[in-house]
């Protein structure tokens, strides 16, 4: 499957081609280096247009890294990039060294690290002071080589024991920094090996050090970046059952009859299950869309002792003889997810083909005849990227089991406000701090249909805007008694005088939707302003494709039309609905 | 075989064959960069099963070269 990867000169050719796209989701990116990197631009231009994204690059000079970033008005931070991508390389780093380490003693070597972590501190020093790009730097491949050959391994911090050390004071560097983040390229030279990267040939010929049939695959592995900085990861993955989570057909070969144990060939499911289980702790949603007499299905769900997904791991299961089309729709609704948000798993190619021409926007893997190799597939896909894991991640599954309570709960209420009494919310507002500013920015690039102004922000902007006495940012936190829903809205004002604030952003998740725990927020947001003697708090409606739910929000909250915005007095009073409790951390 | 060679060159020249000959070279195919011959190279050594030396690379000036160090390898074109 690695190999799939098309030459270099065709994405050379392709990137000629490609027409002035204008995509809705652009990206800027700059690409500095410590060696030749042609032809890497290209093939990111041509992976991100097939990905819908329009993509400009600046490419730095050869090994012009160290002056771009250091001179203030260099071309790079003309360009002002999205996100910078430093890519460096063992030789250039260790210089000399690379083949005499041993011409210097062991605290030397050590010295050695030192310094060039120390170097490199002050570059991106540099750069996060002056540029608002992410900044990814990879950090350094492993060679084989060592000029002790065995005896490397009986010499104590070792040429090979640097490279590692000098990788790990690298990732300790940069782990609390929000806009800085490591390639691994230590590990991509694992995934691929070091005989097929790197190419003497190349090297000696034009500095090339990455072998080029292998620049479309680092290409490959930078993307996750792109998606994730465009907001762009998938959150569903959708999955058939009969020979796509396990072997035969339920209905035909029966409970006993599939094929789904430690064994070959069952163990290839069981093997692909893993992996589904892994991403759905990660904060990935499972869903199930089969066409199944359900009783069979679920009896295998429920009972075989070599499933490793349960029920409990499915936050919506469809089941039935119905289309797969309007399954999938159903799904999309009772979750609150996007259509474009789904990553669907087929084994069948004729549902596969039904499902991408009724719905493009779901991404649809083709999946191999052979099931050894669906994990490979899943582990292939880069669309469920993220910057950082935050906690409402890992505990993203258990919140979608707690849903599905709370909607057998609302089936038995007469009516919504006699079920929201019930569901004891309690909203708990939160300071912007290190601890929730990765979520509040997650949010923000993630949220789309109930966002009044569906603004994205970065996390060092988050942390910037938190850092000002300008703006009033915070979050919130939904309880109730089925359990935690974690940090899901947002808000941030703008205090544009002492007489005016301005909702830059206000968003809910969509998982704590129709609950009016947006009343709560408000009801903070004109007590703080009340606090602050400000008289009026002012407030647009960006309408989007998808945010008409919180269309109605200003309207209903007494907010007056006036011009392009809404205007709220805050002499006016305001009722915040009884079943909800609000506390102020 | 000069046929496969030629479309070789268009596709990673990014130029019509018809204006690929004998005495094409950098100076005559504007995308004829440094690092764009070096692919083209690179090209030819896995559609013509071929191994380049260092000397061979640096050797190529236009596409008489290539054809010469193509048939030294024992590839053979035929026009």
């Amino acid at each position: 499957m690695m190999n799939n990867e098309k030459s270099l000169s065709e994405y050379i050719l392709d990137s000629q081609k490609l027409e002035i796209d204008n995509f809705k989701n652009k990206i800027k990116l700059a690409l500095l280096s410590s060696f030749t990197i042609n032809g890497l631009s290209e093939s990111l231009k041509v992976k991100c247009s097939e990905k819908e994204i329009s993509c400009l690059t600046y490419v730095a000079g050869y090994n012009q890294y160290n002056q771009e970033i250091l001179d203030e008005t260099s071309e790079l931070y003309k360009f002002s990039p999205d996100i910078t991508f430093l890519i460096l390389d063992t030789r250039s780093i260790f210089g000399d060294l690379f083949h005499f380490p041993y011409s210097i003693t062991k605290s030397e070597r050590e010295n050695f690290v030192n310094e060039k972590i120390d170097e490199l501190k002050n570059l991106i020093k540099k750069f996060t002071n002056t540029s608002a790009s992410k900044l990814i730097i990879t950090n350094l491949g492993l060679p084989n080589y060592s000029p002790y050959g065995i005896a490397e391994m009986n010499t104590s911090y070792s040429f090979h024991d640097a490279i590692i050390d000098f990788n790990k004071k690298l990732k300790d560097e940069v782990l609390e920094m929000n806009s800085v983040h490591i390639f691994d390229f230590f590990k991509f030279v694992i995934k691929y090996g070091e005989t097929n990267v790197f190419n003497f040939q190349n090297y000696l010929f034009g500095d090339i050090k990455i072998a080029l049939d292998y620049i479309p695959h680092l290409a490959n592995e930078l993307m996750p970046y792109i998606i994730s900085f465009l907001g762009l990861t998938k959150k569903c993955i959708v999955v058939d059952l009969d020979n796509t989570l396990w072997g035969g057909v339920v209905g035909e070969d029966g409970f006993d009859g599939i094929r789904l144990g430690p064994q070959p060939p069952g163990n290839a499911f069981v093997e692909f299950q893993k992996y589904l289980k892994a991403l759905s702790k990660r904060g990935i949603i499972l869903a199930i869309n089969s066409k199944n007499n359900f009783d069979d299905a679920i009896q295998v769900i429920r009972k075989h002792p070599h499933m490793i997904l349960k029920e409990d791991d499915f936050a919506s299961m469809k089941i039935n003889w119905g289309d797969k089309v309007s399954n999938m729709k159903a799904i999309s609704e009772e979750l609150n997810i996007g259509l474009d948000s789904f990553v669907f798993f087929d084994d069948d190619p004729i549902n596969r083909e039904f499902v991408k021409e009724n719905m493009p926007e779901i991404t649809i893997p083709d999946l191999p005849h052979d099931p050894s190799q669906y994990s490979e597939v899943i582990q292939s896909l880069h669309d469920f990227s993220i910057f950082q894991v935050t906690d409402e991640d890992t505990n993203r599954g258990k919140m979608y089991t707690q849903q599905k309570q709370r909607n057998e709960s609302q089936k038995s209420s007469s009516n919504i406000t006699e079920f929201l009494k019930t569901l004891n919310l309690e909203i708990n507002i939160k300071k912007s701090d290190s601890f929730t500013i990765p979520r509040i920015s997650q949010l923000t690039m993630k949220t789309n249909q109930f966002n009044l102004t569906t603004k994205r922000y970065q996390e060092d902007e988050i942390k910037k805007i938190s850092e000002q006495d300008k703006k009033l940012i915070g979050c919130a936190q939904i309880r109730d008694k089925f359990g935690d829903n974690g940090i899901t809205g947002v808000f941030i004002v703008e205090k544009t005088n002492s007489d005016e604030w301005f909702l830059d952003t206000f968003l809910l998740s969509c998982r704590v939707m129709g609950r009016e725990v947006e009343k709560a927020i408000l009801y903070y947001i004109i007590n703080e302003a009340k606090k602050n003697n400000v008289k009026r708090l002012k407030a647009k409606f960006v309408p989007t494709a998808k945010n008409k739910p919180i269309e109605n929000l200003l309207p209903d909250s007494k907010f007056i039309k006036e011009d392009n915005f809404w205007v709220y007095n805050i002499e006016t009073p305001f009722n915040m609905p009884e079943f909800l409790t609000l506390r102020v951390e | 075989m000069s046929k496969k060679l030629y479309k070789i060159i268009s596709k990673v020249m990014n130029i019509n064959i018809e204006e690929i000959n004998d005495e094409s070279s950098p100076s005559t195919i504007s995308n004829w960069t440094s690092f764009n011959g070096y692919v083209l190279l690179y090209e030819l050594e896995s559609n013509f099963d071929v191994k380049f030396s260092i000397d061979e690379t640096m050797d190529v000036k236009n596409v008489s070269d290539i054809k010469r160090h193509l048939q030294n390898h024992g590839v053979i074109l035929d026009d």
